[in-house]
């Protein structure tokens, strides 16, 4: 790896960006991510995980089992969003922010 | 490393960033923050990040957090582009018995100048022809907007260390103690001293607090939301719900559970979460989600930011508070005024510590 490999193609990261949120003080898969954008894109850190991790042993000298894993979501591969949905319209944990505004004798409280 | 400050803070969160550049601003030499992980592993990394102002209640904190939306084009031209983005804010409503409820929000509001329209529906369909057709109506104002919050933070850390701040990061505070008008600050990577100690835990704020004795009431509320695939630019607005960031992808979301720390993404919010967005917006119901995350917002007890110096306790300071986004720029500068200056330019009594007694 030199200065320019491209370490995450989905989203274009160098290795030289990677290496400067180390120099920085970021540790961790996710504090690439959320510096670079690294393991943002479409695949979602399956291809480059495996590289920053060997960045960060190398300048931090962490041994591998030391660096965390990039914490996985759902839906793990892109899914419609429509595949989510149940096409209820009850909301329970979901607010609307006009539930928060309360009128109290005809006024905004 | 330098063991004595004139100033430490705990947290280097929006909220700890925020107030650290602000300070250095100031004075150049002798701000420390500490933060436990990285900056963003918190709260700050896991928010839509809405700068929001049109329908927080009651008026006294739309009227705070509107002075802090005021501050940001100019915030952005100190520190670099943060991508923030005066979008303007739409609140859509289903429901037409909702519209009483909207017009006597923008009656009050016009009062101390913030300007919502109660939009028809053709009115929100000409601004946000994406929306769902079936909407009845929205509260819109001009003052709101969004952030992106990876390069909010990162440049504010920038800026600040740019200006002579210091950082200490994975390193966690263990103990604080006080003696000889100093604070000492005992931490995974050694002690260091100081004369102010500014406590921005956020999410944490409670167990900082105990380290002195000091009750913060500051609990975990957590918010889960989706991402979508990069979209070309078809919404205009931010829609207190989703928005679109720069890249094309869209952020959908508005929930709030309360879970302690526990960061889980959950099936049953994800749902809802979907439904929402497939309301609001039914043309995404093609869009591809690649990604589910959760934050954990710091929720203070009665649900308005805790502020300015703690009672009884000598430049011991605390600023904890939900919608640390938007706040950032007003709450940074004004823990920078009440240090150096001893007085804020904006009263701050109604958000001190003091009043849970």
């Amino acid at each position: 790896m030199d200065k320019t490999t491209i370490i995450c193609r989905c989203e274009e990261i160098s290795c030289e960006e990677v290496e400067e949120v180390i120099s920085n003080g970021g540790r961790t898969f996710d504090d690439v991510k959320r510096i670079t954008r690294c393991g943002m894109g479409p695949c979602q850190a399956k291809i480059c995980t495996s590289m920053v991790a060997e960045i960060i042993h190398q300048q931090t000298g962490l041994s591998l089992s030391e660096i965390p894993l990039p914490r996985m979501r759902m839906p793990l591969s892109p899914i419609k969003l429509e595949t989510l949905a149940t096409n209820s319209t009850s909301f329970s944990a979901v607010k609307s922010v006009l539930d928060d505004v309360e009128i109290e004798e005809g006024k905004v409280r | 490393m330098e063991t004595n400050y004139e100033t430490i803070v705990i947290g280097g969160g929006v909220v700890g960033s925020g107030i650290a550049y602000h300070l250095s601003e100031r004075y150049k030499e002798g701000v420390l923050v500490l933060d436990k992980k990285y900056p963003m592993s918190g709260t700050s990394g896991s928010t839509q990040a809405w700068v929001w102002v049109h329908n927080k209640t009651p008026s006294w904190y739309a009227e705070f957090s509107m002075y802090s939306a005021e501050l940001y084009p100019y915030l952005s031209k100190k520190i670099g582009d943060v991508e923030y983005k005066r979008t303007g804010g739409l609140s859509p409503f289903f429901n037409e018995s909702d519209r009483e409820k909207a017009e006597k929000l923008a009656e009050s509001y016009r009062k101390i100048g913030i300007k919502i329209k109660v939009l028809s529906r053709e009115e929100v369909l000409e601004k946000e022809p994406y929306m769902n057709p079936e909407v009845a109506g929205a509260t819109y104002s001009s003052i709101d907007g969004n952030v992106n919050p990876f390069r909010l933070i990162d440049m504010y850390m920038r800026a600040a260390k740019r200006n002579g701040v210091r950082y200490s990061t994975y390193n966690k505070v263990t103990e604080i103690k006080k003696h000889d008008g100093k604070y000492a600050v005992v931490s995974d990577n050694g002690a260091f001293e100081c004369k102010n100690l500014i406590l921005a835990g956020g999410t944490w704020s409670r167990e900082i607090g105990d380290m002195l004795g000091v009750k913060i009431p500051v609990n975990q509320l957590r918010g889960q939301i989706l991402v979508s695939e990069p979209l070309k630019p078809f919404l205009n607005f931010t829609i207190s719900g989703l928005r679109q960031a720069n890249n094309g992808e869209v952020l959908m979301g508005y929930s709030m559970e309360e879970a302690g720390f526990n960061r889980a993404t959950t099936l049953d919010v994800i749902q809802e979460t979907a439904n929402m967005a497939v309301q609001y917006v039914p043309g995404l119901r093609k869009a591809k989600i690649v990604r589910a995350f959760s934050g954990i917002r710091a929720m203070p007890e009665d649900g308005f930011p805790i502020l300015g110096k703690v009672p009884g306790h000598e430049n011991l300071y605390v600023a904890a508070t939900h919608s640390g986004v938007t706040l950032s720029p007003l709450i940074g500068t004004l823990i920078t005024e009440l240090i150096m200056d001893g007085e804020t330019s904006i009263p701050i009594d109604r958000y001190s510590l003091s009043r849970f007694g």
